[in-house]
């Protein structure tokens, strides 16, 4: 029976995703059901309204494994619609079922619904420029960035459970030296306040007029793709942008950055954005709420004096 | 390791491309370029082919229009082009632009490292390498910002946002690379002057045996608007920039700044 299916390789992600499942369900009537492969995503999923979840023991840990077995699952349940979360793991798995089953694929969907006994979606293009409105007939997969939905709540139901035993070992590849990557300072991705430099900034010393205003406002430093890539001024995870991190801070001060839409798609959800450049045509004056036109040495140092009065 | 092939697309340069009144998109004056994150993928080739003395040749899939990037991609490093020129590209998603570029490459014969972007700097949809690898029937190792070339295996580190790991794979592999993995290079005169007596060969969709459900876009774009955001774009004017800060100042502490602490 068509269904609508939810995946991804953590759990809380897919509980957004069972939140955008159980919205299509509304308006199609299909069960919404859930591929896991942990005991512990299992429980919480069956837990949160899923109908059916299907727990997959493989003997390889590595989530990209599943690829293969899911397809052939979701071909065998005749699924009509797969959510699959859009981390990088996700994107790379829901890319392979894809190509197994024939079928389209949208990524990183900003919404998803049933139109006309199809899946319509938006996404951004052409790196944040345009939004594109997209028809995808069915089987349709798309992947939904973390975050893009609340989470089910734990109250809704008990769905079923069935455990199957896969083979997913592919003797071609060997995964060694899994390393959790060591943060410096906070994630800037959930930063209430954040301090933005760019190539404004001309020599890694003047770092500090950044961190002063930071700290004068309680911000995390972040940076445009490349005072890190290029400069290596600051981590990579520092750097917002369409390829790095996408922010939704309260405040965002960005100095000494043009605006290229590659960084002003990173954030778009950013509640107040101020902008400090020399140059009065620069784009990133049209993407914010206050600018102010100068030399970010002359007007930043004011700026964080005139907020340690505060 | 005996042959690379690396995989760019051909796009419109999105800084020239103009948000009309309507939130129309007006690419009259857009320009094409090599995708930014293909560039990763060609100087990934071109500096693991003159690493191992092996040869590097790469494979485009676009309009009658890809044919004007096969100097830009000649210039790179690259030992030979296959260009696929066919109007099927104008509306082709991922699953029939992986369908042609597995098709061809089948039909080119075997690689033992195929090289693509992250993701191309139109659609970003990030999925040509997972299904090329999964249409080929090899392993796909997907952001990657490291690779070695040893006893015949192909060891890729991967950076997935809150991990790193390490792939070695034995046999044909796709990669797709990260921005972080290189800086390509700027080619100067002179390889601009070498890319014109390089080699490039068309490969016609026709040629491929390909079914024409194959050749159908499973993903269908309905409009494209401008995505603008709705913003206050008030910029302070005065002449000493003490007042400009006092000026924003004052229309911060109306919005965030009287939430501190709380």
């Amino acid at each position: 029976m068509p269904g609508i299916w939810i995946y991804s390789e953590d759990s809380t992600v897919a509980r957004q995703l069972l939140t955008a499942g159980q919205e299509l369900k509304k308006t199609t009537d299909q069960s919404v059901n859930v591929i896991a492969i942990t005991d512990e995503a299992a429980q919480s999923l069956a837990g949160a309204g899923a109908d059916k979840v299907y727990l997959l023991k493989g003997i390889s840990a590595w989530p990209e494994s599943y690829a293969g077995v899911i397809d052939e699952l979701l071909k065998k349940e005749q699924a009509s619609v797969v959510l699959i979360g859009a981390t990088l793991r996700g994107k790379d798995v829901a890319a392979k079922v894809a190509a197994k089953l024939q079928a389209g694929l949208v990524t990183d969907a900003l919404t998803v619904q049933f139109v006309n006994d199809a899946i319509e979606t938006t996404r951004l293009m052409y790196g944040g420029l345009a939004i594109c409105t997209e028809v995808v007939s069915l089987p349709a997969l798309v992947t939904i960035p973390p975050r893009t939905f609340a989470e089910a709540s734990e109250t809704a139901g008990q769905g079923e459970i069935i455990t199957v035993e896969v083979t997913n070992e592919d003797s071609r590849v060997v995964i060694s030296n899994v390393c959790p990557i060591v943060r410096e300072g906070a994630d800037i991705a959930t930063a209430n306040r954040i301090v933005c430099v760019g190539r404004g900034l001309s020599k890694q010393e003047d770092m500090k007029l950044v961190e002063e205003l930071a700290a004068a406002c309680g911000a995390e430093i972040a940076c445009t793709r490349g005072i890190s890539e290029d400069y290596h001024w600051l981590p990579n995870d520092r750097y917002i942008g369409i390829s790095g991190q996408k922010v939704k801070p309260e405040l965002y001060i960005g100095m000494g950055i043009s605006g290229q839409v590659q960084h002003v798609v990173g954030i778009r959800d950013a509640k107040i954005i101020v902008a400090i450049d020399t140059n009065e045509k620069a784009p990133i004056f049209e993407a914010a709420d206050y600018g102010i036109v100068g030399d970010l040495y002359e007007v930043v140092p004011l700026l964080t004096a005139a907020l340690q009065k505060k | 390791m005996q042959k690379l092939l690396v995989c760019y697309k051909w796009v419109l340069d999105e800084q020239d491309i103009k948000i009309a009144g309507d939130l129309s998109l007006d690419t009259g004056r857009a320009k094409y370029k090599i995708s930014d994150y293909d560039k990763n993928a060609i100087e990934e080739g071109a500096l693991l082919a003159e690493l191992h003395g092996i040869s590097v040749e790469a494979l485009t899939f676009g309009t009658d229009a890809v044919k004007q990037s096969l100097k830009d991609a000649l210039s790179r490093g690259l030992d030979k082009v296959y260009w696929i020129g066919d109007a099927a590209s104008e509306q082709a998603d991922a699953f029939v632009t992986a369908n042609v570029l597995a098709a061809a490459i089948k039909k080119l014969g075997q690689y033992d490292l195929i090289l693509c972007g992250e993701g191309s700097a139109d659609t970003y949809s990030q999925q040509t390498a997972p299904r090329l690898a999964a249409l080929l029937d090899i392993p796909a190792v997907t952001f990657v910002q490291k690779i070695t070339v040893a006893d015949g295996k192909v060891i890729a580190t991967r950076k997935l946002g809150d991990c790193i790991e390490e792939v070695t794979v034995t046999g044909p592999v796709v990669i797709s690379v990260l921005p972080e993995i290189n800086k390509p290079r700027i080619p100067g005169l002179k390889q601009v002057m070498a890319a014109a007596k390089k080699p490039s060969e068309e490969v016609k969709v026709s040629e491929l045996g390909i079914a024409a459900e194959a050749l159908t876009a499973k993903v269908r774009a309905v409009s494209r608007k401008g995505y603008v955001m709705d913003r206050k774009k008030v910029v302070f004017k005065e002449a000493a920039q003490a007042d400009n800060v006092a000026k924003l100042v004052a229309s911060l502490a109306q919005h965030v700044l009287e939430e501190r602490g709380s």
